[in-house]
């Protein structure tokens, strides 16, 4: 900072010599009228664009727009020896004498962030400066000296060729004519640009580009008469129009930079005294909406536990992308813990410390805020999960009267069939009855078996019986991948912490079986500060997706309703983890 | 000769165990159909005179099965079963334009030819 600050001063020291140069050349001048007027008209022009561009240049380093307007106030100092005595001074300062205007048609395309993207507009810039050297240019090779004033002390160009009137009229009025459609294609930009801004923006832009549309606008009337060459009375009103319009832009912005600078100070002492009356999520939003003056203002919330952005209501809320041409977001810390962000207007960017200010101010609100919204994005939870418990106990019924149906149900009808066939063959065809039977046999140990499975579905008998070390035992010989259960608890858990475990045990050892391409699994569960912790791991090929199929979903909810968590760690190649943590 | 008969049930157990029990009382089963579409493409070109339909088919759902089928002119006499209970289904069977229902575990020859002579 005080590197800058030192660049800064040197620069003003520049600024100050130029300026006394200036002066020194226009008081020295055998060719000017009225010397003292044009020397102080001129030194209060140049130095307040110097002025102006520093202060903004100090404010907002990264923002280019100070050097911009600082450029300004030395190219119009640089037009100042074309009031010199000196042939070669005169020279170089009539060539120089309208690079200010395109310096400064510069900087309005720049604003407000000092930098001009579009490729299009940066042609018509490059063309503006070769234009503004042009113009001169052929004037000082083929304009009569008249041209350049009536006063007999006027100093000849260096660079005169000789008079060619015809040569230098067609030059003239086609560098004027470029001129013209140049100006008139900015202004149009420039009045796009209003038209399209939005009204935070506007208010932001208002004084520099009021300022400068009206200068661009005396300008392109100033080139209009000089190209048809109308009379030197209206050209000399404009001019004189022109220049005021000129020395108000560096106070246009330096009026809008102070603004912001009391607005702010009015805006967030405002807000620190309506805080006190603690507004609701609502209200915040408005207090905040008017201290910045963003009626699209939005108050995110920050949930470190579960990592994740919401709004007032709990309900998931987005952050607009860094580029977003439209929107911007600025986050709100309270005691080095993020909070909050506030959602705003692009163009409130250029008043960072403003939006800083009124977040810090803001912020035991919003960290109040912040526990409100965590509280509905936690019921809201809540009521999506019982909703989805209520609707996979549908689902567990409907499926296991379609597994009965489908399954034993069809054994049993088919085996009443066979066993009244056999019945009517028994006296005539003992041996075809005895098949028959034969038969039965084995579709009634089919249904039987078919039954324990669906039994063992609903709620496995051995696991209220003997505990989860043998459920989960019998559970791993019934696997088809090799399963090693490395521990349980010694001692019983609660029943539904038991059942939960078991049920994530079996549905991840289903998946291993589905879809991991392992060679084996291991299980553990064990106690760990106040919590069961249930671990399934296999050797698969990974990429397990979290929202695949209804039965992790399933037992997530099983396990948030017994205030748990399931985490899922599956990286593509390198197996699978499965972990839940029940609190006991 | 019996009734020539098209047998309709998703499940192969049924349809097997079901021809050997008619089959064994004088039936002719000329065809077997696992679902809706087949069921009612079989009608047409075998022209059963009985069909015995299970109510729940993996595509149409039975009781639209049978009125397609008893939509036709000429169409067949049709029997619904299922394993489920006939009183499971209220009104449908008849409403359907089925002839009468018979429970799976109870399929006899002779249950047919009760419900074909009422």
């Amino acid at each position: 900072m005080t590197g800058l600050r030192r660049a800064l001063g040197l620069v003003a020291i520049e600024g100050i010599v130029v300026g006394l140069v200036a002066l020194a050349i226009v008081l020295s001048s055998d060719h000017v009228g009225s010397r003292a007027l044009v020397a102080g008209l001129g030194l209060f022009i140049g130095w307040s664009f110097i002025g102006t561009g520093l202060y903004a240049w100090w404010r907002r380093p990264d923002n280019r727009f100070g050097v911009l307007v600082t450029a300004v106030g030395f190219a119009f100092f640089l037009g100042v020896p074309m009031y010199a005595d000196s042939e070669l001074l005169f020279t170089f300062g009539v060539l120089f004498s309208s690079l200010y205007l395109a310096v400064f048609v510069h900087m309005l395309l720049a604003y407000p962030d000092g930098r001009v993207d579009s490729p299009q507009l940066r042609k018509v810039l490059t063309a503006g400066y070769v234009l503004s050297v042009a113009g001169p240019a052929v004037a000082l090779l083929f304009a009569d000296a008249a041209e350049f004033g009536d006063d007999k002390d006027m100093p000849q160009s260096a660079v005169y060729l000789g008079t060619d009137p015809v040569l230098y009229d067609v030059l003239d009025a086609l560098t004027s004519a470029l001129a013209v459609v140049l100006v008139g294609y900015i202004l149009y930009v420039l009045v796009k640009r209003w038209q399209s801004a939005t009204v935070a923006q506007r208010r932001a832009m208002s004084p520099v580009l009021g300022s400068g549309i009206c200068l661009l606008v005396v300008l392109a009337g100033q080139l209009t008469t000089m190209a048809v060459n109308g009379p030197d009375s209206i050209e000399s009103a404009t001019s004189l129009l022109g220049l005021v319009f000129f020395a108000l832009t560096p106070y246009g912005f330096l009026f809008g930079l102070l603004r912001s600078r009391v607005v702010q100070a009015g805006a967030v002492s405002e807000l620190l005294h309506k805080l006190g009356d603690a507004p609701d999520g609502t209200g915040l939003r408005e207090l905040l909406s008017n201290a910045l003056g963003d009626r699209s203002l939005q108050i995110v919330y920050w949930l470190e536990d579960s990592g994740r952005w919401v709004d007032a209501a709990g309900l998931p809320a987005e952050l607009p992308a860094f580029d977003d041409p439209a929107r911007a977001w600025a986050p709100v810390e309270r005691e080095g813990r993020r909070v909050g962000a506030i959602v705003h207007d692009r163009s409130l960017c250029e008043d960072e410390e403003l939006i800083r200010s009124v977040g810090v101010a803001a912020g035991l609100s919003i960290e109040n805020e912040r526990l409100q919204a965590q509280l509905r994005a936690r019921v809201e939870e809540l009521r999506c999960s019982r909703a989805r418990i209520v609707e996979a106990g549908t689902a567990e019924r409907r499926r296991l009267e379609r597994n009965l149906h489908d399954g034993a149900q069809q054994r049993l009808v088919a085996l009443s069939l066979t066993l009244r066939l056999a019945q009517g063959r028994l006296h005539k065809d003992a041996e075809g009855a005895e098949q028959l039977l034969a038969g039965a046999q084995d579709e009634l140990g089919r249904a039987l078996e078919e039954l324990r499975e669906l039994a063992r579905g609903i709620h496995p008998a051995v696991l209220s019986d003997r505990g989860l070390r043998t459920a989960l035992e019998a559970l791993a010989g019934r696997s088809p991948v090799p399963v090693e259960l490395e521990r349980t608890p010694p001692e019983r858990l609660p029943a539904p912490v038991e059942a939960a475990a078991y049920f994530v045990v079996a549905e991840a050892l289903t998946n291993v079986v589905k879809y991991a391409h392992a060679s084996q699994a291991r299980v553990s569960v064990s106690r760990n500060n106040g919590h069961a912790i249930v671990e399934i791991a296999d050797d698969g090929v990974g990429g397990a997706d979290p929202g695949r199929g209804s039965g992790l979903r399933g037992l997530a909810d099983r396990i948030s309703a017994l205030d748990g968590r399931l985490e899922l760690r599956s990286p593509d190649g390198a197996g699978t983890l499965l972990r839940a943590e029940i609190p006991v | 000769m019996g009734h020539r008969i098209l047998i309709v049930d998703d499940h192969p157990s049924f349809r097997a165990s079901a021809r050997v029990v008619l089959e064994s009382e004088g039936f002719e089963v000329v065809g077997e159909a696992v679902d809706g579409a087949s069921a009612l493409h079989e009608c047409c070109r075998l022209r059963p005179e009985v069909v015995l339909l299970d109510v729940q088919l993996p595509d149409i759902d039975g009781f639209n099965v049978c009125e397609q089928i008893t939509a036709y002119a000429e169409h067949p006499t049709v029997i619904m079963t299922s394993s489920r209970d006939g009183s499971d289904f209220g009104p449908l069977v008849t409403t359907s334009g089925a002839c009468g229902f018979v429970p799976k575990a109870e399929l006899s020859g002779e249950r047919v030819q009760e419900l074909l002579g009422s």
